[in-house]
């Protein structure tokens, strides 16, 4: 490493002072003053030749995973899984950290676009301006739901690149993993070989928990739920889940009373079985409706941190879908609620 | 600016012609970033250097343009098009183009922008929380100083993050007056030198601290030559708000700047708190010119009266958000200024207080309501019977088009 070699050069420099300097006080004084010259050195030179790759997300599903492919990574989440990245400050401290990236990961389909641009700008660091170079954008990998044709503001928060909550949706992020490994290979093509037997081992385990989770999750399948925002579809469009209604009026708007009262009624059919809120997302909407509609709210964690056990991507679908299980499985599919209903 | 420029105006017609057909895509790397602000109000009367005048009104309606020019450069055009006295005003508030790929965390800017100084000045207006700058604002950089010019920025390497930078600007707007327009001003009036560092704490609080230095060659006042001039001097001083420049120069000003935000676990959707608050002090501004043995007495007598030779100025502003619908803000600040009355300095002093209450239907749409509490001690003499201490704005700030970066 650099770093060493720079203490050698300093220490050399000392062997000479050291014969020269003859009375022990200034000896003394010389040895301090060489130590916290190469302590400091040292500190100065490590910024700059840190061997390890510096790795930026801006949302943790993307730290985790690019802590599955190159372990060895210095890697720093923009966001928890307890904010809501489409509102993100463009902080100091998050431009101090882009300024130092070799690699920024991002969800991307404009999800960022109200912070991420101010970051690049403001970070100076040409290394992750375009998508050619460290930049990684993970829904340019995949195929997004619900693109539109025609985006207007009247619709809401609306982006015509479609749902950027992509990681929720295991194919799709097994491609994005894939995707990830060459871009990882390109920045750094020295540690090509652990990158590639990062995403073998990722792989390998990513698709055996595939058909675990399926089994687990069989009874979710035709499952109805009211959810916030379009955070969970790509869950929902695995699991066979239905989302039959959305607590925001439009994407980006808070609930309001008048579109809460309009989901209670449509709540009586009885064929609701929870209420879904992610774990950045304000619980007062959905409380409101699930004391009235008698139906019980379940918290998802949206990302890796989103709940104690969720602490990387494998324990976070364990963790969403042991939930579902709980408050859904035993609840009645339509077929359920009409035979009720004939009774 | 003051006259409609057609060469402008023909520019802007074209863009705004390129809106519909632009805004249908997304804005991309290739595509360029199309945005519109529409800023309208009402206000019961009228305010010291202020731009908003007793009635109804439009602020400053903005149409912005940006996209990288190719791998090396970012580009963008900023125009403001203001009423006033029935005739709109024509203004291009950034015409810039900005570095991209500099290595090392250094960036040049060149042409015209906001200036770095302070907290508030490179934001764009309508991202305020208030419905004016702070006076200290309105006194000492004309609102906010975007100027011709050119600046090197370095961002350090380091955890903390700590910017640094230098400007040069012609310093057209900076100029003292001139009543005679015969004083030879320098061609470059403006150096600045600004840090910034900043970082979080715990994963809910951010803060940035900044520190700022202003250098105007051409801030000193113009020699004083005959008794008569002081009453147009200062007609002069209040006519000059809405060219944008500064009422009160200065050789050199000081300021800084801080800004604290929370939020609960860093989550900025539903609430939020924003603290932040600068200083400014501008001093040098007495005339420095060759009849000084002349003057000598004069301006001694009048420092001596009121002992001080600088201008100062602060604000405090904190901003909650209580609900994405709601957020109110509260915001304090005092102006202390010397003004030049029968070859004497007069100090003078503007202190508002102010409440103001928005509404957000979006995160593109703001209503506001604001009052503010004005008190002058001598302000601008003459005119200190016109302003009214209680003023109400109702203002509604929207964009349209691309959705912009917010800085922090």
């Amino acid at each position: 490493m650099r770093i060493n070699s720079k203490f050698k050069f300093t220490w050399n420099g000392f062997k000479i002072n050291k014969q020269q300097m003859r009375p022990e006080k200034v000896r003394l004084i010389h040895i301090r003053m060489t130590k916290a010259m190469c302590i400091s050195f040292a500190f100065l030179f490590s910024q700059f030749t840190y061997a390890e790759l510096n790795i930026f997300t801006c949302e943790p599903e993307y730290a985790a995973l690019a802590k599955e492919l190159a372990p060895q990574a210095k890697i720093y989440s923009a966001t928890t899984a307890l904010q809501d990245p489409h509102l993100v400050q463009a902080r100091p401290s998050l431009i101090a950290k882009m300024r130092r990236a070799d690699l920024v990961i991002c969800a991307g389909a404009d999800l960022e676009v109200g912070w991420l641009p101010m970051l690049q700008m403001k970070s100076a660091n040409a290394k992750v301006r375009s998508t050619d170079k460290g930049l990684f954008f993970a829904t340019e990998h995949i195929d997004t739901l619900d693109k539109l044709t025609q985006v207007d503001r009247s619709m809401g928060d609306v982006h015509g690149l479609g749902n950027p909550h992509l990681h929720f949706d295991p194919q799709r992020l097994l491609k994005v993993a894939q995707a990830l490994t060459v871009k990882l290979i390109n920045i750094d093509e020295d540690n090509a070989s652990e990158y590639r037997q990062g995403l073998k081992s990722f792989q390998q385990r990513w698709q055996t928990s595939i058909s675990h989770w399926q089994s687990l999750a069989e009874k979710l399948d035709g499952k109805k739920v009211i959810a916030y925002h379009s955070s969970f579809r790509y869950l929902f469009n695995w699991l066979g889940i239905e989302q039959i209604a959305d607590l925001e009026p439009k994407p980006g708007l808070p609930p309001t009373s008048r579109h809460l009262a309009k989901l209670l009624k449509r709540a009586t059919q009885g064929d609701i079985g929870a209420i879904i809120v992610a774990s950045y997302q304000d619980e007062r909407g959905a409380n409101w409706l699930a004391e009235r509609a008698r139906l019980p709210i379940l918290v998802l964690p949206m990302s890796v941190g989103g709940n104690e056990n969720s602490t990387d991507l494998f324990e976070l679908y364990h963790s969403v879908i042991s939930l579902l299980n709980s408050s859904l499985a035993s609840s009645p599919s339509l077929d359920q609620a009409q035979q009720v209903g004939a009774k | 600016m003051k006259e409609l420029n057609p060469h402008c105006y023909s520019l802007f017609l074209a863009t705004s012609l390129l809106l519909p057909s632009a805004l249908a895509q997304d804005s991309s790397l290739s595509n360029p970033s199309i945005s519109a602000v529409l800023d309208g109000y009402y206000q019961n009367t009228d305010r010291p250097l202020a731009e908003r005048q007793a009635g109804f009104g439009l602020g400053e309606t903005e149409l912005a343009l940006s996209a990288n020019i190719d791998e090396l450069f970012f580009g963008k055009l900023t125009t403001v098009i203001e009423s006033h006295d029935g005739e709109s005003e024509f203004t291009l508030e950034e015409a810039f183009i900005q570095t991209t790929a500099l290595p090392a965390g250094f960036g040049i800017r060149a042409g015209r922008f906001l200036s770095d100084i302070g907290y508030l000045n490179n934001q764009h207006l309508h991202t305020d929380a208030f419905t004016a700058r702070p006076a200290v604002y309105r006194a000492f950089l004309g609102g906010h100083y975007f100027d011709d010019g050119i600046r090197l920025n370095y961002l350090a390497p380091t955890d903390l993050y700590w910017s640094m930078g230098f400007e040069a600007f012609k310093g057209e707007s900076m100029k003292a007056i001139d009543e005679h327009n015969e004083r030879d001003f320098k061609d470059t009036g403006i150096y600045t030198l600004h840090t910034k560092i900043g970082g979080d704490i715990g994963i809910s609080s951010s803060w940035q601290l900044g520190l700022n230095y202003l250098r105007n060659e051409n801030g000193r006042l113009s020699p004083f030559e005959e008794e008569e001039d002081e009453h147009d001097l200062d007609v002069h001083q209040t006519h000059d708000e809405h060219s944008h420049s500064a009422s009160y120069t200065g050789e050199n000003t000081y300021g800084i700047d801080f800004v604290f935000k929370w939020a609960p676990k860093g989550n900025y959707k539903y609430n939020h708190l924003a603290i932040s608050g600068e200083f400014f002090k501008v001093t040098d501004f007495v005339a420095d010119d060759e009849h000084e043995e002349n003057h000598d007495e004069h301006q001694n007598d009048s420092l001596a009266i009121n002992e001080k030779d600088y201008h100062q100025g602060w604000y405090l502003s904190s901003v909650y958000q209580f609900s994405p619908n709601w957020s109110a803000g509260l915001r304090i600040g005092k102006i202390d200024t010397q003004s030049l009355h029968d070859a004497h300095f007069e100090s003078q002093q503007l202190k508002e207080t102010e409440l103001s209450i928005a509404w957000h239907s979006s995160h593109f749409s703001t209503v506001r309501l604001q009052y503010t509490h004005q008190s002058t001690n001598n302000f601008d003499n003459n005119d200190a019977a016109n302003f009214d201490s209680n003023v109400v704005t109702l203002q509604y700030v929207m964009s349209l088009g691309a959705h912009n970066a917010h800085q922090f």
